[in-house]
């Protein structure tokens, strides 16, 4: 290797890193538990400590059924169905609730979130109309929707909507706050019109932060499930589980409980797939 | 020929008791290359931005060819020390973005886009995401991003400062390239003393305490290079390193050693 080639070499390996690290990444091989591993092993040990708890007799079954008997019900839940309509049923009424009002929220909340972030008099408006929102229990206004908007459909979803609107729209309103002034003035300078800035810097700058309130939002929506559905429905988990709460069906109860927090779960991956193809540079720039 | 006028800018920044830059006046013409330096802080920025249109002065005038300018706009393009990019486009799209505000079609900006990735050395990286390129390739983006705006004013706010000393020297070469055929002024802010000197046609010194021209004097190494003199060559002869001994002077003037 002549010296210039070795100089060469050398070069390339100048180029800076560009990623900064505040944490190692768990990736690289080491001896220690990945907290994937540890998760695994406290769901075993939860799993372990509900099976011994009932098998050893130390609470009555309708109070906290065992494993098996949840498992078994799932099956002929998932098979017979149960008041009048199937697992499934169950499920896909109460997850068409909360996505339609997640999309509701979504065309909602985004709008306004860009309002507040973005324009004073927007700020001024909708900060204490979403102030006031935030902390009232779903079950504090369900009366008044009922009253206002009948015991249909569309009053279940706006429920679940309400408590997401406000999650999407500070998110957002967030996001929008914190874009990088060097890009503004960047496509400022560029000549870029006021709406070329929102749509192609301020709203793609403001996604990250836009997707993390759509996961928050849908953790709420979930929330909110069981109070939507107290209003006359027929169908729905949460619907499910107040049934069999009134007939003493422990293990129907915990059944619904455990299938809320699977499916919740998946949308949860879901959306962090999203997130990774939708915004892989987040955290990185 | 085209000439961006400041004349007596005084700058400043709300809640501060003193401006930032003060009688500041300066003129670029087309086919310049103007070098702002001095110590950190004494409003080297705050002057670029002035220019940009960015930042709005208390007194005095920023105008181009005698009329007044009206904020930011793209026949001033700004290089950012922060490369400013897009991280949600690709490199092309990038620099296409200047070209959508532009109003050209789709098409045209593919092929445009490319084109002047090729003048900065880029070609056929348009599709790398920015966020995956280091950072020479990055403000070599932000530089095709701002001649995609055809500007008759390029203004650089320490467009190499974060570079490593290798990268730097090619950017050097690559800025005096993009700078030669003459159509465009050029206002660039840098640290680098002996850049400074390599690049500038001109070359303004800024001091502290309030932010102030200090010292504005010609130089002729850049049209050398423009002539077709090395840049080894150039930096090799007595004459250069007498000036940057001067210069490095002039800028620490007055500052406790
Ligand atoms: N947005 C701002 N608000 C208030 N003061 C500011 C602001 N920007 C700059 N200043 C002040 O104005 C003065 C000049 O700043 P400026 O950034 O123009 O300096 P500079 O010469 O570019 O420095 P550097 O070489 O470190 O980049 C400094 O004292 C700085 O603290
Ligand atoms: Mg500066």
């Amino acid at each position: 290797m002549t010296l210039l080639q070795a100089e060469r070499g050398r070069r390339d390996l100048a180029e800076p890193e560009r990623a900064t690290v505040l944490w190692p990444r768990s990736d690289t091989p080491r001896r220690e538990l990945s907290s994937r591993t540890i998760s695994a092993i406290t769901i075993l040990a939860a799993l372990l400590a509900w099976t011994l708890v009932t098998r050893l007799g130390l609470v009555a079954p309708l109070f906290l059924p065992p494993p098996q008997d949840v498992l078994a019900k799932f099956w002929t839940v998932a098979s017979q169905g149960f008041i009048d309509a199937t697992l499934a049923q169950h499920l896909l009424a109460s997850l068409g609730r909360v996505l339609a009002a997640l999309v509701a929220a979504t065309l909602v909340g985004i709008p306004i979130g860009l309002a507040i972030g973005a324009s004073r008099v927007g700020r001024g408006i909708f900060d204490p109309v979403l102030e006031f929102l935030r902390p009232i229990p779903p079950l504090a206004y369900l009366p008044l929707i009922i009253i206002w908007f009948g015991i249909g459909e569309s009053a279940k979803v706006l429920v679940i909507a309400i408590a997401m609107v406000a999650p999407i729209a500070l998110s957002t309103a967030s996001g929008v706050r914190n874009v990088q002034q060097d890009r503004l003035s960047a496509a400022r300078s560029l000549g870029a019109t006021r709406r070329q800035v929102i749509r192609f810097v301020v709203l793609p700058s403001a996604l990250p932060s836009i997707l993390t309130g759509l996961r928050i939002a849908l953790g709420a929506g979930w929330t909110t499930l069981v109070a939507a559905e107290l209003v006359a429905a027929t169908r729905g988990l949460g619907f499910m589980i107040q049934s069999a709460a009134q007939f003493l069906v422990t293990d129907v109860v915990v059944m619904g409980i455990l299938v809320i927090a699977a499916v919740a779960f998946v949308l949860e991956l879901g959306l962090r797939f999203v997130e990774r193809r939708l915004v892989p540079w987040a955290g990185r720039d | 020929m085209s000439t961006l006028t400041l004349s007596n800018i005084a700058v400043r920044y709300s809640g501060q008791p003193r401006p930032a830059v003060e009688g500041a006046s300066l003129s670029v013409g087309q086919g310049e290359f103007v070098v702002l330096t001095g110590r950190s802080g004494c409003g080297k920025s705050t002057l670029l931005n002035a220019a940009a249109g960015l930042v709005v002065p208390e007194h005095g005038e920023v105008s181009v060819d005698g009329r007044p300018i009206e904020g930011p706009g793209a026949d001033r393009a700004v290089v950012f020390q922060s490369d400013a990019l897009f991280p949600w486009f690709s490199a092309r799209d990038n620099v296409a973005f200047a070209l959508r505000v532009r109003g050209i079609g789709e098409r045209q900006r593919h092929a445009l886009a490319n084109e002047l990735l090729r003048r900065v050395r880029l070609d056929g990286l348009g599709d790398k995401p920015v966020w995956e390129m280091s950072g020479g390739m990055r403000q070599r983006v932000g530089l095709a991003r701002a001649l995609a705006a055809e500007p008759d004013f390029l203004l650089m706010d320490e467009p190499l400062g974060a570079l490593d000393a290798l990268t730097r020297e090619r950017m050097q070469t690559l800025l005096l390239d993009i700078w030669a055929p003459g159509n465009l002024g050029v206002l660039m802010v840098t640290h680098g003393i002996e850049e400074a000197l390599l690049l500038g046609t001109r070359v303004v010194v800024m001091a502290p305490d309030p932010g102030r021209i200090a010292l504005s004097f010609e130089a002729g190494f850049s049209r050398r290079y423009a002539a077709g003199e090395p840049v080894r060559s150039i930096k090799a002869d007595p004459a250069f390193t007498t000036a940057r001994a001067e210069l490095a002077d002039a800028i620490f003037e007055g500052e406790p050693a």
